[in-house]
This record gives C-alpha cells, sequence and structure tokens, in this order.
C-alpha cells in the first residue's frame, strides 16, 4: 500500500513535471485568456447588458464560464498527450515499470487532473481578481470543485485515446467534443434562456461542464445568478462530484482491462 | 531444473498475434539463472515481441512465460518485479533531459532522492554520459539516447535484465563499455538476455545463442555447439609441398569422415565435423607422404551457423 502510493506520487509528479515543458504555450494562453476576459468579454456583456437591462450582470456570469471552458480544454488535451505518448512509444516503458495497472491508471488520471489544474490556475487568479473574489472559502470551494471536475474530464479523455486508438480519429473527436461540449451547456448562455430551445436545454443539464459553470457562479455570486443555475446547489455539488468517481472508476477499470490485455496496441 | 542449472526464465508455447500477423509461433525456449542468452534474428524476427512479453508489455496470445516461476498472463505484478528492459528504441519524451530521464526511472524502481542521485551519476560516469545530463533528449545523438535507455537497466540492477539491441548506433569504444557493463550485472546475479542481429555481439557476448527467425526457433545452444551442428563446418587447412595423390586423398577422406576435400596448388581444405579432434590423425597420415609446411583450422562463423539454421542471411 505504502509503496503504491510512493509510485502513485511519482505518476503525479511525472505529469506535472510534462505541463513545465510548455511554458510558452500556457505564456501564450495565459495573454490570451486575459485579452479575453479583460476585453472581448467586457465588451460582450455591454452589448447583454444593453439588450437585456442590468437585471444580469453578464460580465460576472460570462467569466466564470470562460474558466470553466479553458478548464475543460486543457483537461481534454491530456488525452492528446497520452496519445501523443503511444507515438513515441513512451506507453511500453510506463507498462514495463514495476507498477501495477489499476496504479498506473489512477497516478496518470491523477497526474493529468492536478497538471491541468496548475496549467488552468492562472487563469483563474486572472477571473478572481476581474471579479474582485477574494473570500479565502469561496476560492478554496472553487479551486477544489475544479479539481474534482478535471478528474473526471482528464478521465473521459484518456479513456477515449484507449479506446479510439487512431491518432487522426481522437484528433476528430476531440475536436467535435470541444466544440460540442462548451456550445451545448451553460457555460456561456444561462439556463433560463436556453429553456426556450428544449433540446438544447436538455442536453445542457446533463453536461458537466454546466454544473462546474453554474457552481462557480453559484460560490462567487449566490444571490445574483442564483435564478440563472441549471439545478439547485447541492445538486449541482453532488453532479461534480459523481461524475468525477464514476469516470474515475470506470476509466480505471478500463484503461487496466486494456493495458493488461495488450489492447492499447 | 534443466542441464543441471536452474530455469530463470521459461517459455511454453508461446505465440503472438497483432491482428492476422502471427509475430511468434509456438516458441518454446529455457532460460538460466544467471546466464547470458543471445536472441539472434533479423528484424522482425520475433525477438522484441518475446522480450516485450517477457516484460509484461504484451500478453501471450497463447501459452505462456514463466519468469521466476511467475506467469506473465497471470501474476505480471509479481513479474514485473523481476524484470528490467531496454529497449530497442530509446523511451522518452523528447524534451526531457537524461539526468531527469534517470532520476525519475530510479526512484520508480524503488531507489531514495538521494540513493537516486549516486546511482545515477555512477552509471552515467561508467557509460560517458555524465557530461551531457543536461542536454535535451531531442539534442543527443542516437548513440547517448541508446546509452540513456541501456542506463536504466544498469541503475535497475533487476533479476531480469533485457536488452534489445543494446549497442545499435554505438561506437567500438562505446560497445566495449556497454559489454562490460553487461557482463558485469551477470557476474552480479542477473539474468541476461541480449537480443542482437549482429553475430560478433552475439558471439561476445552470450554463453548461451537462440537463433530465431519468423516467429520459431530455428537453432539452440552455446556458439561453440550450433557451429558443430554444421555438417562439415570445420575445414582443416594443410599447405603442402608437391601434390596429393589421390589414393591419399580417398584414405584421408575415410578416415577422418570428411565430407569434402579440396586440393589446389599445395593447399588442402578438408570440410569435418569436429575439427579440433582430426587434426592429429590428419598429420599422421600426411607427414609420411608430404612434407607439411603449415596446418589451420577455420571454424564457421555464426554467419554460417545463421544461414545453415534458417537458409537466410542476417541482412535478408
Amino acid at each position: 500500500m505504502r509503496d503504491d502510493l510512493r509510485l502513485l506520487y511519482l505518476l503525479i509528479v511525472y505529469d506535472i513535471h510534462k505541463i513545465m515543458r510548455y511554458k510558452v504555450f500556457i505564456l501564450m494562453r495565459v495573454a490570451w485568456f486575459s485579452v479575453q476576459v479583460g476585453f472581448f468579454a467586457y465588451l460582450i456583456s455591454h452589448i447583454v447588458g444593453q439588450r437585456f437591462g442590468g437585471e444580469l450582470t453578464y460580465y460576472h456570469f460570462y467569466l466564470l464560464g470562460a474558466y470553466t471552458s479553458i478548464l475543460f480544454t486543457v483537461s481534454m488535451f491530456r488525452g492528446y498527450e497520452t496519445a501523443q505518448e503511444f507515438e513515441e512509444g513512451l506507453i511500453e516503458y510506463m507498462l514495463s515499470l514495476p507498477i501495477k495497472r489499476k496504479i498506473l491508471a489512477i497516478g496518470r488520471i491523477l497526474g493529468g487532473s492536478i497538471a491541468s489544474f496548475i496549467l488552468t490556475l492562472p487563469m483563474m487568479l486572472i477571473v478572481l481578481f476581474l471579479l474582485g473574489a477574494f473570500d479565502l472559502f469561496s476560492i478554496s470551494l472553487a479551486m477544489a470543485s475544479a479539481m474534482i471536475f478535471s478528474i473526471g474530464i482528464v478521465s473521459l479523455s484518456i479513456s477515449l485515446v484507449f479506446l479510439i486508438k487512431s491518432g487522426d480519429a481522437t484528433d476528430i473527436t476531440f475536436g467535435i467534443l470541444d466544440s460540442l461540449l462548451v456550445r451545448l451547456s451553460t457555460v456561456f448562455y444561462p439556463a433560463i434562456i436556453l429553456l426556450s430551445f428544449i433540446p438544447y436545454y436538455y442536453v445542457s443539464s446533463v453536461n458537466p461542464l454546466s454544473y462546474l459553470a453554474d457552481f462557480l457562479r453559484w460560490i462567487f455570486y449566490p444571490q445574483e445568478l442564483s435564478k440563472y443555475l441549471i439545478n439547485n446547489p447541492m445538486n449541482l455539488a453532488f453532479f461534480i462530484i459523481g461524475f468525477a468517481t464514476s469516470m474515475l472508476v470506470l476509466a480505471t477499470i478500463f484503461i487496466e482491462k486494456k493495458i493488461e490485455g495488450g489492447g492499447w496496441k | 531444473m534443466s542441464s543441471g542449472r536452474d530455469v530463470a526464465i521459461s517459455i511454453r508455447n508461446f505465440v503472438k498475434r497483432f491482428g492476422d500477423i502471427v509475430a511468434v509461433r509456438g516458441l518454446n525456449l529455457d532460460i538460466y539463472d544467471r546466464e547470458i542468452f543471445g536472441l539472434l534474428g533479423p528484424n522482425g524476427s520475433g525477438k522484441s515481441t518475446t522480450m516485450l512479453t517477457i516484460a509484461t508489455v504484451y500478453r501471450p496470445t497463447e501459452g505462456d512465460i514463466y519468469v521466476y516461476g511467475k506467469s506473465v498472463s497471470r501474476e505480471s505484478d509479481e513479474v514485473r518485479k523481476y524484470v528490467g528492459i531496454a529497449f530497442q528504441e530509446p523511451k522518452a519524451m523528447w524534451i526531457d533531459k537524461p539526468i531527469e530521464i534517470l532520476t525519475w526511472h530510479a526512484r520508480v524502481i524503488g531507489y531514495s532522492m538521494s540513493d537516486a542521485r549516486r546511482v545515477v551519476r555512477e552509471v552515467m560516469e561508467m557509460l560517458d554520459l555524465w557530461e551531457q545530463r543536461n542536454k535535451m533528449f531531442s539534442e543527443l545523438s542516437g548513440g547517448t539516447r541508446k546509452k540513456v535507455e541501456v542506463a536504466k537497466v544498469l541503475i535497475q540492477r533487476p533479476r531480469v535484465a533485457i536488452f534489445d539491441e543494446p549497442t545499435a548506433q554505438l561506437d567500438v569504444i562505446a560497445k566495449h563499455i556497454v559489454w562490460k557493463a553487461i557482463k558485469e550485472l551477470s557476474r552480479e546475479g542477473s539474468t541476461v538476455i541480449v537480443a542482437t542481429n549482429e553475430m560478433y555481439e552475439a558471439e561476445a557476448l552470450s554463453e548461451r545463442i537462440g537463433i530465431i527467425y519468423k516467429g520459431e526457433l530455428k537453432g539452440l545452444g552455446t556458439p561453440a555447439e550450433l557451429k558443430d551442428k554444421i555438417p562439415g563446418g570445420d575445414i582443416i587447412e594443410i599447405h603442402i609441398e608437391g601434390s596429393l595423390d589421390p589414393l591419399t586423398k580417398q584414405m584421408l577422406a575415410e578416415k577422418l569422415g570428411a565430407y569434402k576435400i579440396d586440393h589446389n596448388n599445395g593447399l588442402i581444405r578438408i570440410y569435418v565435423d569436429k575439427g579440433e579432434e582430426k587434426i592429429t590423425p590428419a598429420i599422421e597420415m600426411l607427414s609420411n607422404k608430404v612434407k607439411i609446411k603449415m596446418i589451420s583450422m577455420k571454424e564457421p562463423s555464426l554467419d554460417d551457423v545463421f544461414m545453415f539454421f534458417t537458409g537466410a542471411r542476417l541482412g535478408e
């Protein structure tokens, strides 16, 4: 057990170490995100404000959605990383190490999630700064929920890579998922507006992105944004935890089965 | 137990298929404890597939492989505790540094951070890698990358050390450094398997050699045993003054059990089995008939052995 935890720690270190090599990528992402939330978000909020009046401060709504969107994209990117490891043969090296398959699967998922969270931390801090949200409890709760959400998404993306196995098919699938899941959610559109488009609303109501975005809104703006949420705060929290836990368990079983049976080849 | 030696790895009816492609076809082989075993075969012969299955990277399609009694199919977690492998293609992210790659590897193997640093430095210095420890992996030459891969196993010092073409792309000096390190590993108690498609490497390193071709084991034994299996593989060359009469030639052939005798310009070439045992009788017979100037014996090369067992040259 102690040895398993040591190996789990080393696998997490491996993934965190990997993101440190993307300094330019991170800087570019942070720069672009800053422009998006500092300028374009302000602009679009102004337009929405003029159209719907001052009841909803869309700027608050948008910023937390934008962070959810970037966390989702970065977490999905872990799948690309795994696919890249297939091509470089690193998966064979990993499989030859004295690590139990289950620990390998959990370690890579947790490592990928923590790495994704760290990578998006500057974006979260920018959002919190722009919102003027400095309450430590709220910030801690937001970080914890983002971290848990990322576990679910990384579990999903790595499982997809093991399922698809083809580099091109992975690219297409991830591209479709990224564009569809962000749009079919409450990341940028309030649930109350989506009610006018029933199929859209139903898809959004089972989309994990909706739940994180709305949960973050509830954390920082419980009064102002509560009537725009897709579910009540307790359900939002349970959904995020349930999604992450079930995805982690399913992905671990699936990946373990795939790699032990040589199905990754 | 087999041949009086403990068996470290027992390969039983091992078959590996990738879709419609059969990489290994019913392999049966015992590798003894603490021996250096050479797996000789051309690219695509099934060497790497066999080694990767021993390392539990692949799972047998049929049959099984036992490493110190543990099944790679059913007890892979246990098997991995015994095995370390240096892959044919070095495995590392291109933007990592050798020192990071090897330190992380050492930590996974179970070294504490301080021990990992010490062992990594020792091995890197031994392989003449230390000066390049902080270069990006992508900046290293093919030979240096290969040394980083070999270093992983030398750091690990596993009970079963597998090297897949360990000296490919290395210069002559580096080859000898790696060979010395592999022999040292064996002396310290590791069972070593070396896959190679280079004859001289198989002969320089291995106590026994398995010849694998198109997924099948074609020959097995010590280099000397394999050479002895070629009928008439040894050639006794005798330089004489004058000529050899047909009757003496016929008697010589009968007495030595020669497959063939060539005689041309004072050089007699006698093709026999176990040539070292036939030199003395040949001298005794010929010394009364002709003046012998020089005698030598040529053994078949491993290339000849490979040709004999597979019907193909290694490059084919």
